[in-house]
């Protein structure tokens, strides 16, 4: 079974959670992924290995959090990659990376109507 | 440090037996070997075959033990007593409070 | 229970969530960015727990970890750390920066309230054990405080004595009287000197309260001219009264009389104490008694050893602290290396040193846990200045009174009068100064008249060791057997515008003897009785007696103040 792109338990206990913020939660992952993103691009341009592992790591951590599974699960894989200085396989992760968070994207903007 | 009390068949006599160090922390063990609420006991023996020293507190609960069964009308047995206890106890002049065999 | 939690997290998203999980469990939330930002903001606000990331630009949660537990000190200020759960590696890195716990992604608030919770409990056991600590330490110090102050009390009392004459050596650590151990020396009228070796079972204020009723009494008595018999047995009824059942007192009282050539010593309890001649021969002081405190006042027995004793007789008295004493391979210092040193010494005034140098050698260390104690009567004691008592009249006044009284058996074995009598001759101001010269005259009237006279004892058997021994004993069992007898002291003063003068009369029903002939020998029978009798010649102003001496009569005088 492949991993889901986004894990209904994780949001069920978020909604909970956060409540009336959630839809705030949601703006807040998108905008700053979006950044996330460049960042990985930039690292992975300028070669900095170390830089490139750490931003995958970060990414990782916060769609975790926001039971976007299959994308942490990618941030990971890339992190493994710049550890082992396997950086000439890192463009193709990263490609997708982005198609994976497009996805991800959609999935969210459609829950954040749900909220008006 | 071990101390084992046990009465006599008639309840007559407590034999209280001391090995290893008989010294301060032995202080409360003593007391209760001979504080037994169940026997009043006319005669006691205090064995020290096992005991591999004896400090002034040692002869200090000895001598509480003798108050405990009466003073000078107490009798009170020192028995078993290795060459070193038996020095110290003559130091203290003890035999003349205790019969020591 | 509302704490201030203090996030440091650098994702926006994830500090958002964490935020809002833990201000709906009810905390008040602070959020640094990054790791720098951490510990200021710990600094300034001191939260109760940190949640922290490990990842952070600018400093990163391993060292914001390690400077916020250094800046908490002795308080527990658990850190959480937040991880993605990868490798052990990085747990291991969390864990030894300090960090307390760690929590992974996703965040599961359940979990995050369980471990918050578990952890401040941590904090509160934390901040109960350094109160305590703080508490042990403040009660200890008191403890050492009022410790401080017992010594000082105890010391005014002891400083009455005489320890600090040139003939005594002692060895005393400074904590002794805390472990038990006492050593007292005084000089009474007559010139005898006692000294006191005690050793209290236990330590502590238990040990040193003991010590002060010993010490007044001991000095006290002493100064009144009290016997060693006497002073032995008020020792033994106080700390029987006073003390619990379970402690008592080892110890050795020496009466040391140079004039009358005698050592009395009594030993209850302590190790083996030493009388050495000049030529090395060693006689022990054995313990024959039960120690001070054990027995009732009837019970008591104050029988003391007599030996001969000469200028140039040394006494040792030490202890068990020196025998029983064991070094670091745990071997007992014992009786036979002491032994060994009392054997190889050739010069009596190094044998202190000597025994301190093999303590040394032995220990590697100065102990401080055994007294040793060295009389040298290689010189004549020094005469005592007697102390006024308090209350005493300044000037002199006039005084005319007689008084006589008889003892006979009953009274002659309850024991020595003498005291008494020069308390109340001590009212005769001008007889003060003279007091210790007007006790030895009493003491020699009243032990020629009681021994020769009464009990017919011939003072011929003191000529060595074993007839001293065999003349106390016959003193003893004499006295013991003692129906008729008795002896008669008259004292008599009387002043006029020239000064005055004390008259003391002393009659015994005894044989009598030719005193004439007793003073004229220089040797034989009679010389040691005639030693006596010269010296109350010497020391009086004027020396009267009955042809048959039975009755002898002494006179002191002395002239008005100018």
């Amino acid at each position: 079974m492949s991993i889901p792109h986004l894990d209904n338990a994780v949001l069920v206990t978020l909604q909970a959670v956060m409540e009336g913020e959630y839809p705030l939660l949601l703006d807040t992952f998108l905008a700053d992924s979006e950044e996330r993103l460049r960042l990985l691009r930039q690292a992975f341009q300028a070669g900095e290995g170390e830089t490139l592992r750490r931003a995958a790591h970060s990414f990782k951590g916060s769609c975790s959090n926001l039971g976007a599974a299959a994308l942490a699960d990618l941030c990971c894989q890339l992190e493994t990659l710049a550890r082992e200085q396997r950086l000439v396989e890192a463009p193709a992760m990263i490609e997708r990376i982005e198609r994976e968070f497009a996805i991800v994207g959609i999935l969210f903007r459609a829950e954040r109507q749900r909220y008006g | 440090m071990t101390i084992t009390s046990q009465p006599s068949a008639d309840g007559r006599e407590l034999t209280i037996a001391i090995s290893g160090r008989f010294d301060f922390n032995a202080h409360q063990a003593f007391r209760d070997a001979y504080q037994r609420q169940d026997v009043t006991p006319e005669r006691y023996v205090v064995d020290l075959q096992g005991a591999t020293y004896l400090d002034s507190s040692a002869l200090g609960m000895l001598l509480l033990l003798r108050d405990h069964a009466g003073g000078d009308e107490a009798d009170v047995r020192l028995l078993n007593c290795n060459a070193d206890v038996r020095k110290i106890l003559s130091v203290s002049n003890f035999e003349q409070l205790f019969v020591i065999a | 229970m509302r704490l201030t939690i203090l996030i440091a997290e650098d994702s926006p998203v994830d500090r958002m969530l964490l935020s809002t999980i833990i201000a709906r469990q009810g905390h008040h939330v602070l959020t640094a960015g990054d790791g720098l930002e951490a510990v200021a903001l710990y600094e300034r606000e001191r939260p109760q727990l940190v949640l922290m990331d490990a990842l952070m630009p600018l400093m990163d949660g391993f060292e914001a970890a390690r400077r916020i537990k250094s800046l908490a000190g002795d308080e527990l200020v658990p850190i959480i750390f937040l991880t993605s759960l990868s490798e052990n590696q990085a747990l291991v890195r969390c864990l030894e920066a300090g960090g307390d716990d760690f929590i992974v992604k996703p965040y599961n608030p359940v979990i995050l309230e369980a471990k918050i919770k578990a952890m401040h409990r941590l904090r509160r056991l934390q901040a109960t054990v350094v109160e305590q600590r703080d508490l042990i330490a403040r009660r200890n110090q008191q403890l050492l405080d009022e410790q401080r102050a017992a010594k000082a009390i105890f010391d005014k009392v002891a400083h009455a004595g005489c320890l600090g004459a040139p003939n005594i050596r002692y060895r005393q650590s400074p904590r002794a009287l805390f472990n038990g151990d006492l050593l007292l020396a005084a000089q009474s009228p007559t010139g005898q000197m006692f000294v006191l070796l005690g050793d209290f079972t236990g330590h502590g204020l238990p040990a040193a309260i003991g010590a002060m009723p010993l010490a007044e009494t001991f000095y006290g008595m002493t100064a009144k001219g009290y016997a060693a018999k006497d002073i032995l047995r008020e020792l033994n009824a106080k700390l029987k009264q006073i003390l619990p059942v379970e402690m008592f007192c080892c110890a050795t009282l020496l009466d040391i009389n140079l004039t009358q050539g005698v050592l009395n010593v009594w030993n209850g309890g302590l190790p083996d104490g030493y009388l050495i001649r000049p030529d090395g021969e060693r006689v022990a002081l054995v313990s024959r008694h039960l120690p001070l405190g054990v027995l009732a006042p009837g019970a008591f027995d104050a029988h003391f050893e007599s030996h001969p004793l000469k200028l140039g007789d040394r006494l040792l008295l030490l202890s068990d602290g020196v025998v029983e004493s064991s070094n670091a391979r745990d071997e007992l210092f014992g009786e036979q290396r002491l032994l060994a040193v009392l054997d190889a010494n050739h010069d009596a005034k190094r044998l202190f040193d000597e025994i301190e140098e093999a303590l040394l050698a032995f220990h590697g260390q100065l102990r401080d846990d055994l007294s040793l104690v060295e009389v040298d009567l290689s010189e004549k004691m020094a005469a005592l200045q007697l102390p006024l008592s308090f209350g005493a009249p300044k000037e002199g006044r006039p005084a005319d009174w007689s008084g006589r009284f008889e003892l006979r058996a009953a009274s002659l074995r309850a024991g020595n009068p003498l005291p008494l009598l020069l308390q109340v001759l001590l009212q005769v101001h001008q007889l003060r100064p003279r007091a210790g010269a007007v006790y030895a005259v009493l003491v020699e009237l009243y032990s020629n008249a009681l021994e020769h006279g009464v009990l017919g004892l011939d003072s011929a058997l003191k000529r060595d060791a074993a007839g001293f021994a065999r003349y106390y004993e016959a003193r003893s069992e004499r006295l013991a057997a003692l129906v008729d007898g008795y002896i008669r002291l008259e004292l008599d003063i009387q002043c006029d515008a020239a000064g005055g003068r004390l008259r003391i009369g002393i009659q015994d029903s005894g044989a009598g003897f030719d005193v004439e002939r007793a003073l004229g020998e220089a040797r034989g029978v009679e010389c040691l009785r005639g030693r006596g009798l010269q010296l109350i010649r010497q020391l009086s102003d004027g020396f009267a007696w009955q042809a048959d001496g039975r009755g002898l009569s002494v006179e002191f005088r002395w002239s008005a103040q100018a």
